[in-house]
């Protein structure tokens, strides 16, 4: 591991993270068959789709969280499942949905964990470590809240607060498991805005977003998903068609582009009849 | 009637046949507990003393000793099978049973305690059994009503084991602290129906007979509540009156059957099981199911107490908690935990 | 700057467990039905002095303390791995079973079924029967969610009801012999149990601490856990061999105490920063709860004895019902 390459500064190359024939499945219900993927490097990449379509499973399964029923997820060419789970966590920080944090923690005691697979066995904390630290905290904007605890922030700067500690796990790949749920539309922005941010400066992103219109909006890379495969990916704008979303949702509407930024909207949604 | 008609669910008939049988297992049970006992009289001296005739010995031993016993048997398991079921479909928690939950614990601390302090009639024990339950009984509805115990079965079971230990505990040390009223309950404690003079279950019967009165009027409510409270408030009940409601009919219940028999763990737990396995989740055919169902396991269980050691006995509650114990494994093993 | 302060408060934490235990220890050797007042103390612990007192402090008082504060010790470290391991502060060694099929082992061997083991390895193989069982009726869940707890509760009350069959079975003399072992007890312990568990003590305390930082972990959930680079089968087998060597051990020492496991992590939670599992401060605390228990349960009811499991068990009964009416309850999770 290559620690100078690891700074804040360094706009690092991605390893990239693809998944091979990737099947996976729910006790004995496949969820996901035989499906392959690559994550465009430095890009934000947005995974939509109806519900229980395998998205979170895909997320997960791309984590390491879960292990393929067959097929394999490579980690810059290797099999992630084989590889030390220590090395994998210098390369890739997951945020799962759930993550519930035990009572009283603070948000630098959230973030310090992030520095957790960076410390060897004797290696404690290092001055850089606390750069880092001090570095995560300024980029998802968490000044002033470092030692509150969790419990006691609103729910979008407790979102912050995890995705702080991704930023200090220092990952040049971050796959975030709906970071947005549950908050409301001014937090939303927040949250995309830091992820967003977080692309720009060469981290390969990926996220499985409930919100299409966010989604569209946020991500450079869209992947449909109905019933564990892949119908259509591509940039928002080029593959987001009434079409693609009767396919998706079984409604109709029509799409129009934000006069601001050109991002596809929604329109006239209705059930099919 | 048309073809969309839907089979009415309560529908009398659908009952019948498993309540013939398990009726018959009932009677069953009745014979096999006058029948076998640990003493020399043997089934067919047995048979001979029940028409009225054999020796005068083998008489006394049935119609004195054998014959309460299993009366007393008959309705310990009746009230611990319908207080688990009822607590089951309240707490919408399928391992909710009285002598988990803490609701036998509270009432055998109760009872060893008005002991310790020279209570000796029947109806105070009962009686301070029956607070102590409702005592148990609150302090799991408090825990239940707090936030996250309410939506996680484990949660709910671990505190209510945790709480029975604890009332045990404290009933050890009282027992430790006075030995007349150890050597009163010292067999009682351990569950057991063997000592349980008749006049106890005189005492109970009225209490048993109010409970039963509750039972009939919470039936339809309780079934409502099982889609959640804010459901049943929809539906025109009010679930806070169902839920005090049967908390008192519980506490009567297991404090009844505690009197009699002592702390049983695993009687309300295994018999509903079975019930809804036969009659599925609605909780008016399991109570009716849970009828013959828990006389039939308490008596097979006091029969086996008899017979495993003879000529000593076993206490009764290690027999149910021997046989309680592979239900709740087995409940624990069988994929998804069942929500009710 | 903030691992400054972490440092200084769990070091803190840790200090002042280890002065409670020291006058803990001093008032158990102190009080009792014979006092020995606290210069005659140090004489008899120099061997000096009254005979009586030297008598009572060597061969009563000191070695039961000794005993007391392993035996809390190691309840207590295992339950913290226990709680850690299952992400449920009742998930203690006592509750899900263990304490009551060593017991029901160690019995075994007592009452003389022919079994001619030495109680300590019984009821280590107890411990360790116990939580196998637990595994595997747990399935592939392993000791994540309910069915571990659930399983291991079943196995308790079997354990237990077998227990009460053993006693129920033998030999008066055999039953009072073997009572000790069902309540919980200073009383029965054997000097080669007690140098047993010091060993396992030392074992287990290591294990732990090496583990520390991966333990630290699965404080949050699984995702999160592995995210951070955690082998979570790997932790928590080891942790879960150390809370079985731990408790059998103990058990093998003082019979099932209840509730030290539960409320010293509890206690060390409290004492020292949050986002670590206070693995040392557990277990000092357990051994200052379990050593001031035994002395209360020496002199409350003097010159009756209640045991220790007794006291323990009466001491938790507050703080579990708070925790039960608690109206936010996230301290069970």
């Amino acid at each position: 591991m290559n620690h100078s390459a690891n700074t804040a500064e360094n706009l690092f190359t991605p390893p990239p993270l693809a998944a091979r024939d990737l099947s996976m499945t729910h006790g004995r219900r496949p969820v996901i068959s035989a499906l392959n993927l690559e994550l465009p490097p430095g890009k934000v990449t947005a995974i939509v789709g109806p519900n229980g379509c395998g998205k979170s499973t895909l997320l997960n399964g791309l984590a390491r969280v879960h292990a393929p029923a067959s097929g394999a997820v490579l980690l810059d060419g290797k099999n992630i499942h084989s590889l030390p789970s220590r090395e994998v966590a210098r390369q890739l920080a997951l945020l799962p949905q759930d993550n519930s944090a035990p009572e009283g923690l603070t948000v630098a005691d959230l973030i310090r964990f992030g520095r957790q697979p960076h410390q060897g066995f004797l290696r404690r904390w290092t001055e850089q470590d606390q750069a880092i630290l001090e570095q995560a905290i300024l980029s998802a904007d968490l000044a002033g809240l470092a030692d509150r605890p969790l419990d006691t922030l609103s729910g979008g700067q407790r979102q912050r607060a995890w995705i702080a500690m991704s930023i200090a796990q220092q990952t040049p790949l971050l796959l975030l498991d709906e970071p947005t749920s549950a908050l409301d539309l001014g937090h939303q922005i927040e949250v995309f805005e830091l992820i967003r941010d977080l692309a720009r400066q060469g981290k390969t992103v990926a996220m499985v977003v409930h919100d299409l219109v966010s989604a569209s909006r946020y991500a450079d890379h869209l992947i449909a998903m109905v019933d564990g495969q892949i119908i259509a990916q591509g940039a928002p704008s080029e593959i987001l068609e009434p079409a693609l979303i009767h396919q998706l949702y079984g409604v109709h509407c029509e799409i129009y582009r934000d006069p601001a930024d050109g991002t596809p909207v929604l329109v006239n949604l209705r059930k099919c009849l | 009637m048309n073809d969309h008609a839907v089979a009415n669910p309560l529908a009398s008939s659908a009952l019948v046949p498993p309540l013939t049988v398990a009726v018959f297992f009932v009677v069953a049970a009745v014979f096999a507990s006058l029948l076998w006992g640990a003493g020399p009289i043997g089934p067919a001296d047995a048979l001979k003393a029940l028409i009225g005739q054999g020796s005068e010995e083998a008489r006394f031993v049935i119609m004195e000793l054998r014959l309460p016993r299993t009366a007393i048997a008959v309705v310990t398991g009746l009230a611990l099978a319908v207080a688990g079921a009822l607590l089951q479909a309240l707490t919408r928690n399928p391992l909710a049973e009285p002598g988990l939950l803490g609701v036998s614990g509270g009432s055998a601390f109760a009872v060893t305690l008005a002991v310790m302090l020279g209570a000796s009639s029947a109806t105070l024990t009962t009686v301070v059994a029956q607070v102590g339950a409702l005592a148990g009984c609150s302090l799991v509805m408090l825990a239940t009503r707090s936030r996250g115990l309410a939506t996680d079965p484990v949660r709910l079971v671990l505190a209510g084991a945790t709480v029975t230990g604890l009332l045990l505990s404290l009933t050890s040390v009282l027992m430790l602290a006075d030995q007349r009223a150890a050597d009163e309950i010292r067999f009682w404690i351990t569950g057991s129906i063997a000592g349980t003079p008749f006049s106890h279950l005189k005492a109970v019967l009225p209490s048993l007979a109010v409970a039963g009165v509750l039972v009939v009027m919470v039936a339809a409510p309780l079934a409502a509540m099982s889609l959640g409270e804010r459901a049943a408030l929809g539906l025109g009940h009010k679930p806070g009156r169902i839920r005090l409601l049967v908390l008192v009919a519980v506490a009567l219940l297991v404090g009844g059957a505690t009197a009699l028999a002592g702390p049983l763990v695993f009687a309300g737990l295994v018999v509903p099981f079975i019930a809804r396995a036969i009659g599925g989740p609605d909780i008016r055919k399991t109570l009716w199911l849970c009828l013959p169902i828990g006389p039939t396991l308490l008596l097979v269980a006091d029969t086996l107490a008899r017979i495993i050691g003879a000529p000593a006995e076993l206490p009764l509650g290690v027999i149910t908690a021997l046989l309680g114990a592979p239900v709740l494994l087995y409940i624990v093993r069988s994929g998804r935990m069942p929500t009710l | 700057m903030f691992q400054l302060v972490v440092r200084h408060r769990n070091l803190a934490a840790q200090l002042g467990l280890v002065v409670a235990l020291t006058l803990a220890a001093v008032a158990s050797l102190i009080f009792g039905t014979v006092a020995v007042p606290l210069d005659s103390l140090m004489d008899a612990l120099a061997g000096q002095g009254n005979a009586i007192h030297r008598f009572v402090i060597h061969e009563l008082r000191l070695p039961r303390v000794i005993a007391g504060a392993l035996a809390g010790a190691a309840f207590a470290l295992a339950g913290c791995l226990m709680q850690t391991v299952a992400r449920n502060r009742l998930a203690t060694p006592g509750i899900i079973g263990i304490d009551n099929a060593a017991t029901a082992f160690a019995v075994a061997s007592v009452v003389g079924t022919g079994i001619s083991v030495a109680p300590p390895a019984m009821a280590l193989l107890g411990a360790a029967v116990a939580t196998a069982l637990a595994f595997g009726l747990a399935g592939a869940n392993g000791t994540r969610g309910y069915r571990f707890i659930i399983a291991g509760l079943g196995i308790g009350a079997i354990a237990g009801a077998i227990t009460q069959v053993m006693l129920s079975r033998v030999a008066i003399d055999s039953a009072n012999a073997a009572f000790p072992w069902t309540v919980g007890s200073l009383n029965a312990r054997s000097t080669t149990a007690v140098i047993t568990l010091a060993f396992g003590l030392v074992i287990g305390w290591v294990t732990a601490l090496l583990l520390g930082r991966s333990l630290n972990t699965l404080q949050f959930s699984d995702p999160v856990a592995i995210n951070l680079g955690t082998r979570l089968t790997r932790v928590r087998a080891l942790s879960l061999a150390c809370a079985v060597l731990l408790t059998g051990l103990a058990v093998a020492v003082a019979g099932p105490v209840g509730m030290v496991a539960l409320l010293a992590p509890e206690l060390a939670r409290t004492l020292c920063r949050a986002g670590k599992v206070p693995l040392t401060a557990s277990a000092l605390a357990g051994a200052v709860f379990m050593v001031t228990a035994d002395m209360a349960g020496r002199l409350v009811l003097a010159p009756l004895e209640l045991p220790v499991g007794l006291i323990t068990a009466i001491v938790g009964a507050p703080y579990l019902i708070w925790i039960l009416v608690k109206p936010t309850s996230r301290s069970l999770t």
